[in-house]
């Protein structure tokens, strides 16, 4: 496909428009990627409210009933169930656990441990786990 | 209901491993006595199922719900060879799979050589696995 990219004046003028035949599965990741790097959610840090955009996150993580969103240094809470932020995170967002969420495209690398699950270094050098059922969707994901 | 598919899946790769080690003991049988023909009691086939369906109830001491539980891996192969080793031994005493030490220690061999197989195998599969999903997060990683 051809590909044109023009400077735009401000950030408010920036825009993807994408002429296609049909909706493939590569067109659908790259509107996926446009879209979340735009989008965000709404998070807290101590009485401070604010939008974070997406593609800042790394990872989500749930203890004890609350949701904690982790940036590449900051830590936020957000009112969001992880179920409901499945749905509302795009493509690049797979539940790795139980109780996490992680953003593919912040991840290092993964190593293979014995038990069939995935340990994996965030590009912040922290590591997190995908738990076994869950790698076949990064697989998928990855389309691999 | 991950537990029942589980168990119905390891009893079917269980039952099989055992029909082919029984299979292996005849071709070994027949090369070292020459004998053309090997007798099973009518007990042997529901014995074969029977010892991958207990095998296959052991090897929920490796399945847990939640993977981010903190466990000795190499403890847990352990018990799991052990406790293996364990019901084959019972289930061919039972069923005189085999009638004299020399045979039990055949049996005993062919265990031993099936679950280093299987391993193996297995974390061959799970580093195939870390190289290919390596790669393709190269290509989608962002910037550090």
């Amino acid at each position: 496909m051809r590909v044109e990219i023009r400077q735009a004046g401000t950030t408010e003028e920036e825009s993807a428009i994408i002429t296609a035949v049909k909706m493939t599965d590569s067109i659908k990741s790259a509107v996926d990627i446009l879209r979340d790097n735009a989008a965000g959610i709404a998070v807290s840090l101590g009485n401070d409210t604010r939008i974070i955009r997406n593609d800042l996150i790394y990872y989500i993580e749930s203890v004890d009933k609350r949701t904690y969103v982790y940036t590449k240094g900051e830590c936020f809470e957000t009112k969001y169930r992880l179920y409901e932020l499945q749905d509302i995170l795009g493509f690049n967002f797979l539940r790795c656990s139980k109780a996490m969420i992680v953003n593919i495209r912040k991840i290092r690398s993964v190593r293979a441990e014995l038990n069939a699950r995935m340990s994996v270094e965030l590009l912040n050098g922290e590591r997190i786990i995908i738990s076994r059922g869950y790698v076949k969707e990064l697989k998928n994901k990855l389309g691999v | 209901m991950n537990k029942v598919k589980l168990i119905y899946n390891q009893t079917l790769m269980i039952s099989t491993g055992i029909l082919f080690a029984m299979g292996i003991r005849a071709v070994v049988i027949y090369f070292l006595k020459g004998e053309y023909m090997v007798n099973w009691q009518w007990y042997i086939p529901i014995s074969i199922i029977i010892a991958g369906f207990l095998c296959a109830l052991a090897s929920l001491i490796l399945y847990r719900e939640d993977d981010n539980k903190k466990v000795n891996e190499y403890a847990t192969k352990g018990i799991h060879f052990v406790l293996v080793c364990g019901i084959v031994s019972l289930c061919g005493y039972i069923f005189r799979w085999y009638t004299n030490l020399r045979e039990y220690l055949f049996i005993a061999l062919l265990y031993v050589i099936i679950y280093v197989c299987v391993w193996v195998y297995s974390i061959w599969m799970f580093k195939n696995d870390e190289k290919i999903i390596n790669k393709a997060i190269d290509e989608i990683r962002d910037e550090d």
